[in-house]
C-alpha cells in the first residue's frame, strides 16, 4: 500500500510548479552581477512599462514594508563570538554575493515577468572583495558587514573531557588536515511557492516546496509584521530538499508581492539561481593533533575547523548553528580522554549557508575517521584493529560521551565485522597486491559511524518541538497530522505503517495528511523524522488505542484487556465473530455513544471522542543536555581503482551495514541509504561550487556541477541490524545522513590506499581526476 | 507570434494555440496540462522533462513547441490506461524506484522507450546505466530505478504491457 507513490507516478502530483490559482502573477528575481558592490540607483521604468508588468520591487520597498529576516539562532550569551547582522530578502543598500536578488519583477506571466527582470537597470560601484576564508580573515580584509568588528562571524571554544590529560597520556600525536570543497545538496526541483494575502481579512497562505511550515510561517509572519496566528503555510508535493527548503526567505518577497498587489503571485525558482542564491554547505578546513598510545588506544584530540559561510548564516540560512555538531561530533563512536575543539565560521563574499544532509555531524565524524586511519598507518594496524580496540561496547549503553551526547544503544563491533564479512577484505587486500605488479592501483577504504540524529537544541529554532495529531474520524478513516513534510524519504508510508500497527487497521484506513503549519514542529531535519514526528505519532496512536479499548470494553461489556484490535475490526478475545468494523465503532462513538450506550465514566472524561493531540520530547536531552536523542551505526567499505593516468577513480564494491534500531519500512530506509551514499560519492569525487577571484560562480547548471548520474552511481551491498532505542517510541534511529556521512569519507579513505605506493594523503575533497593527477604528478616529482 | 498547433499527444489528436518561441515544455505544462513534464534546469540536462516525441525520448525544454507540427508526443500520462497504472509505473511503485518524484515522470519515458527498443533481449544494468544517463536523480542513487527498470521489462516479457 503505497498511496503517495501511486498518486505520483500517475502523474497527480502537485508540486509547487504546478500550482495555478485565479488571477495569479508571477514573480521573477534580478540577481546581481556582483560578489561586493554598493547598489548607487536602481531605474525600474523600462521593465514597469512593458505591458503585463504590475510591479517591481527592490530592496527600498521591502525595507519600508517589512522587518528584517528574524534571527534563528543566537549564542550571543554563551561569551562566545556568535555575531548577527540586519538583513533584508532584498538589500537597500549594498550586494554582498554573486546573484543575490536586488529587485522582484511581477508580472502577468512568467514570460513577461522574465523579459521585464532584464529591463531594470541597475548602476553599482563595485567593491573589493572577501571572496575566500583566507582573504576574509587577513588583517584590513574588506567588511561583508560594515558594522562588524571583522569578518569573523561565529567562534566557539569546546573543551569535552580533559585534554590535557589526554595528551599527557599519549604516546605519540599526529597532526591531520583535511579540506572538503564548498558543495550545495541541490534536489532536481528548484524552490517555488505562491502566497496568497487576503485583503479581506489581512490573513496570508501560501502554498509550496516549503520542508518546515511551522518555522517557515515564524519567519514569514515576522519579517511581514503580521501576527502569526494570521499566516498559514502549506506543504504541497516536494521534488526532494535534503535541507535546502527549510527556511523561507525569498518567500517573503513573494508574500509581500501578494500583499502589495492584491493578487496571488507565484514565484518559481530558476535552477541555476538554486544554485547560485541557494544554501550551500561544507567549505572546511581542519587542522588538529590526535593523541594516542602505542598500543592504538585514542586519547585525545585538539582541533580548529574553519567555516566559509558566505554571507551572514542566522537569518537566511541556520548554518552557523551547524559548527556546534561540527565540533561535537569528531568523539564519533569511541572512547576519548579529552578533546579540545574550535570552531570558526567567518562570512565571505559568497552565497549563504544552510542545512544540508549532514550538517556538520559529516564534517566532525570525516574528519575524525581520516586522523584514526592515520593512526592505524602510522602504528602499522588494521583500521578495522583500530577501531575494535576504541569501540564504546555493546554492555556500556546508553553511554554518556564526553561532549554530552547520551548515546543510546548498538553493538559497534558486530556491524564493523558484518560489514567486513561482506566486502571479503581479505580478498581484495590480496588483489591490490596482486595488481600492484601490473600498474593498476586498488584502494581499500573503511570508515565506522554513529549518525547523531533528532536535534534538540536551545537558544535556537531548532529546539526540538514537535506535535502529532491522530484521529478516528466518523466512518473510521483515521487521519494523521505532524510536522514531518513528505520530501521523498518515505514519512507518509512510515507515518501510516506506526499508526495501522498500533491501531490494528489496515494502511488503505490511514490517510497522512499533507503537513500544514497548524502543527507545531521542526519538520524532517537532522533525521528527527524517525525520532520526534514519529514518536509523537506513535504516542497519539498508542493512547488513541487505550480509548478505543476502554470504549469498545464498555460497549461489548467485556473488561478492556479481552478487547483485541486487528485487521481493521474490534473483537472481544473469546468470541471474534461478534466483530464490529472501526466504521461501525466509530458512528457509535461520534453519533450514538449513549446514555446507556457506554460507561457514563467515560462520557463525563470525553474518552469517547477519538481524537488524540499530543508532543513529545527527547526523555535525554533535558538532563544530559544530548543535543541528539538517537544514533544510528554504519560501517562502509569501498573498494576502488584508480587510473594513475587519467586521474579517474572507479568504485569496484560498495559495502554498508547499518543499524537504525527498529526499521518501519525496510525499503524505504535502504532507499535512503542507497541515496545517501550517491550523494556523498558525488562529494568526494565529483561535486564542487567554484567562485573566481572576482566572486563570480562559475558553475550554476549540472553540466558543470557535476552529481552523480546512473553511470556513476555503483552497486550497493547493504545489511541491517537492529539495536532498538531505548529513547525513542518505536525504537527507531533517525538515519538520513548516516549514509552520506560514511560514504564521503570512505571513497577518499579508498582512494588514499590506492595510491599507497606514491604516499598522497588524500585530504581535499572532492577528488576529481584533474586532482588526483596532480596529486600524483607532485608525488613524483614531475612538472606536468 | 501565436499560431495553432496540431499533434498526436498521448494518443489524442489535439491542437493548442501556442506562441512561436514557447518550447515544448511550456506548451505540454501550460496549454496541454501534462503537469507530470517537470522543468528544472531548462537546457537539456536533467531530464526530468523528457518526452517520447515519435517514440524517441528528447528533453522537452529544446524542443520548439511549434516543431512537433504533426507529430506524436507521449508523456507519463499517456501511459496510464483507464486510470490504471502502467506495469512500469506499478514497478517503479513496487520496487520503490520512486522517492520524491520529481524526475520520475521523464524517468518513466526514457525506461519505457529502452524497454520497448530492447525487445527480447534482456537488458543489462551496463545498459540501462547508460541509457538513463541522462535523467538525474537525486534521491534514489539509482538502485531501485535500476531494479524497477528489471522487473518492469520483466512484465513486458510476460506479456503485461501497453
Amino acid at each position: 500500500m503505497k498511496k503517495r507513490e501511486e498518486r505520483l507516478i500517475l502523474g497527480k502530483g502537485q508540486y509547487a510548479d504546478d500550482l495555478a490559482f485565479f488571477n495569479m502573477a508571477h514573480l521573477v528575481f534580478v540577481g546581481s552581477p556582483h560578489a561586493h558592490a554598493r547598489i548607487v540607483s536602481i531605474d525600474t521604468k523600462k521593465a514597469l512599462a512593458l505591458p503585463g508588468v504590475i510591479t517591481v520591487i527592490t530592496g527600498k520597498e521591502v525595507a519600508a514594508h517589512t522587518r528584517p529576516l528574524p534571527v534563528q539562532a543566537n549564542f550571543t550569551s554563551k561569551g562566545w563570538t556568535w555575531r548577527l547582522a540586519d538583513v533584508y530578502a532584498i538589500p537597500a543598500d549594498k550586494v554582498r554575493w554573486h546573484g543575490e536578488p536586488v529587485a522582484a519583477v511581477v508580472a502577468e506571466d512568467e514570460e513577461t515577468a522574465r523579459r521585464a527582470a532584464d529591463l531594470v537597470e541597475v548602476a553599482y560601484e563595485a567593491l573589493p572583495l572577501a571572496g575566500d576564508l583566507r582573504t576574509a580573515l587577513s588583517p584590513g580584509a574588506p567588511k561583508v558587514y560594515d558594522d562588524w568588528e571583522d569578518n569573523k562571524q561565529v567562534h566557539l571554544v569546546f573543551d569535552f573531557g580533559d585534554p590535557e590529560k589526554a595528551f599527557a597520556m599519549a604516546d605519540q600525536v599526529l597532526q591531520v588536515t583535511n579540506r572538503e570543497g564548498r558543495v550545495t545538496g541541490v534536489p532536481i526541483e528548484p524552490r517555488g511557492c505562491v502566497g496568497l494575502y487576503d485583503t479581506k481579512n489581512d490573513t496570508l497562505e501560501m502554498w509550496g516546496s516549503f520542508q518546515t511550515p511551522f518555522l517557515s510561517r515564524h519567519n514569514i509572519a515576522a519579517t511581514l509584521g503580521v501576527p502569526e496566528a494570521k499566516v498559514k503555510i502549506n506543504a504541497v508535493d516536494i521534488g526532494g530538499a535534503f535541507g535546502l527548503k527549510i527556511h523561507a526567505w525569498k518567500e517573503n518577497v513573494v508574500a509581500l508581492a501578494s500583499k502589495l498587489s492584491g493578487r496571488p503571485v507565484k514565484w518559481m525558482e530558476p535552477h541555476r539561481d538554486f544554485m547560485a542564491t541557494g544554501p550551500h554547505q561544507r567549505d572546511v578546513f581542519w587542522d588538529g593533533t590526535i593523541a594516542f598510545k602505542n598500543d592504538g588506544t585514542l586519547l585525545g584530540l585538539k582541533a580548529t575547523v574553519f567555516h566559509d559561510l558566505g554571507v551572514e548564516s542566522t537569518n537566511k540560512g541556520i548554518a552557523a548553528l551547524s559548527i556546534f555538531p561540527a565540533c561535537s561530533s569528531p568523539t564519533n563512536m569511541y572512547k576519548w580522554v579529552g578533546m579540545h575543539v574550535e570552531g570558526i565560521g567567518t562570512v565571505t563574499n559568497k552565497s549563504f549557508y544552510c542545512a544540508y544532509r549532514g550538517y556538520g555531524k559529516d564534517k566532525g565524524i570525516k574528519f575524525i575517521e581520516a586522523a584514526i586511519n592515520q593512526v592505524a598507518k602510522k602504528l602499522h594496524m588494521t583500521p578495522e584493529a583500530i577501531r575494535m580496540k576504541n569501540f564504546i561496547q555493546p554492555d556500556e549503553f546508553p553511554y554518556h560521551q564526553i561532549n554530552n551526547y547520551v548515546l543510546d544503544s548498538g553493538d559497534y563491533p558486530a556491524v564493523l565485522n558484518k560489514a567486513m564479512e561482506m566486502a571479503d577484505l581479505d580478498f581484495f587486500r590480496k588483489r591490490k597486491k596482486e595488481l600492484a605488479g601490473q600498474g593498476r592501483y586498488l584502494g581499500i577504504g573503511l570508515v565506522t559511524a554513529i549518525e547523531p540524529a533528532g536535534v534538540a537544541v536551545p537558544n535556537c529554532q531548532m529546539g526540538g518541538i514537535t506535535e502529532a495529531r491522530v484521529l478516528i474520524t466518523p466512518d473510521g478513516s483515521v487521519e494523521v497530522h505532524s510536522d514531518r513534510t513528505e520530501i521523498g524519504q518515505g514519512a507518509e508510508i512510515s507515518h501510516a505503517t506506526i499508526v495501522a500497527d498500533i491501531l490494528g487497521m489496515d494502511m488503505a484506513h490511514i490517510h497522512v495528511k499533507r503537513v500544514t503549519s497548524d502543527f507545531i514542529g521542526q519538520g524532517p531535519l537532522s533525521s528527527r523524522g524517525a525520532v520526534y514526528p514519529a514518536s509523537a505519532v506513535a504516542k497519539a496512536a498508542k493512547l488513541l488505542r487505550k480509548k478505543v479499548v476502554q470504549c469498545a470494553g464498555s460497549l461489548m461489556k467485556i473488561p478492556a484487556d479481552q478487547v483485541v484490535l486487528e485487521k481493521g475490526y474490534i473483537y472481544p478475545v473469546n468470541a471474534p465473530e461478534k466483530k464490529i468494523s472501526y466504521a461501525q465503532f466509530a458512528d457509535k462513538m461520534f453519533f450514538f455513544p449513549g446514555p446507556r450506550g457506554l460507561d457514563p465514566e467515560i462520557l463525563k472524561a470525553h474518552d469517547h471522542l477519538l481524537d488524540v493531540t499530543t508532543t513529545w520530547y527527547s526523555p535525554t536531552t533535558p538532563e544530559s543536555g544530548s543535543s541528539y536523542t538517537s544514533f544510528c551505526v554504519s560501517a562502509d567499505i569501498a573498494v576502488v581503482e584508480v587510473d594513475i593516468d587519467t586521474g579517474v577513480t572507479q568504485i569496484v564494491k560498495y559495502v554498508h551495514v547499518h543499524d537504525a534500531g527498529t526499521i518501519i519500512n525496510a525499503q524505504v530506509v535502504d532507499g535512503q541509504i542507497q541515496g545517501g551514499i550517491v550523494q556523498g560519492i558525488g562529494e568526494a569525487l565529483y561535486e564542487g561550487l567554484n567562485y573566481d577571484e572576482n566572486g563570480q560562480l562559475m558553475n550554476t547548471s549540472f553540466s558543470n556541477y557535476l552529481i552523480p548520474t546512473s553511470v556513476e552511481a555503483p552497486d550497493i551491498e547493504i545489511a541491517h541490524l537492529e539495536t532498538p532505542s531505548p529513547f525513542s517510541e518505536t525504537g527507531s534511529k533517525g538515519m538520513g545522513e548516516a549514509p552520506i556521512i560514511g560514504s564521503k569519507a570512505v571513497i577518499l579513505d579508498a582512494i588514499e590506499d590506492a595510491l599507497s605506493d606514491f604516499g598522497i594523503r588524500v585530504n581535499d575533497a572532492p577528488a576529481t581526476p584533474e586532482k588526483v593527477r596532480k596529486w600524483i604528478r607532485q608525488a613524483s616529482g614531475q612538472n606536468q | 507570434m501565436k499560431m495553432p498547433l496540431t499533434f498526436m499527444l498521448n494518443n489524442q489528436q489535439t491542437t493548442l494555440e501556442v506562441d512561436a518561441r514557447q518550447t515544448l515544455l511550456e506548451v505540454l505544462r501550460n496549454q496541454g496540462g501534462m503537469t507530470s513534464v517537470h522543468r528544472s534546469c531548462e537546457e537539456g540536462e536533467c531530464g526530468a522533462c523528457t518526452v517520447l516525441l515519435n517514440d524517441e525520448p528528447v528533453n522537452a525544454c529544446l524542443v520548439l513547441a511549434a516543431s512537433v507540427q504533426g507529430a506524436s508526443v507521449l508523456t507519463s500520462e499517456g501511459l496510464v490506461k483507464n486510470g490504471k497504472p502502467h506495469p512500469l509505473m506499478k514497478a517503479f511503485t513496487d520496487e520503490l524506484g520512486i522517492q520524491c518524484g520529481f524526475c520520475t515522470p521523464g524517468m518513466l519515458m526514457n525506461a519505457y522507450a529502452l524497454i520497448n527498443r530492447a525487445g527480447d533481449n534482456l537488458l543489462t544494468d551496463q545498459v540501462i546505466r547508460k541509457t538513463l544517463e541522462g535523467n538525474l536523480c537525486r534521491c534514489t542513487g539509482y538502485v531501485n530505478i535500476i531494479k524497477s527498470v528489471h522487473t518492469a521489462q520483466k512484465a513486458k516479457l510476460a506479456g503485461e504491457w501497453w
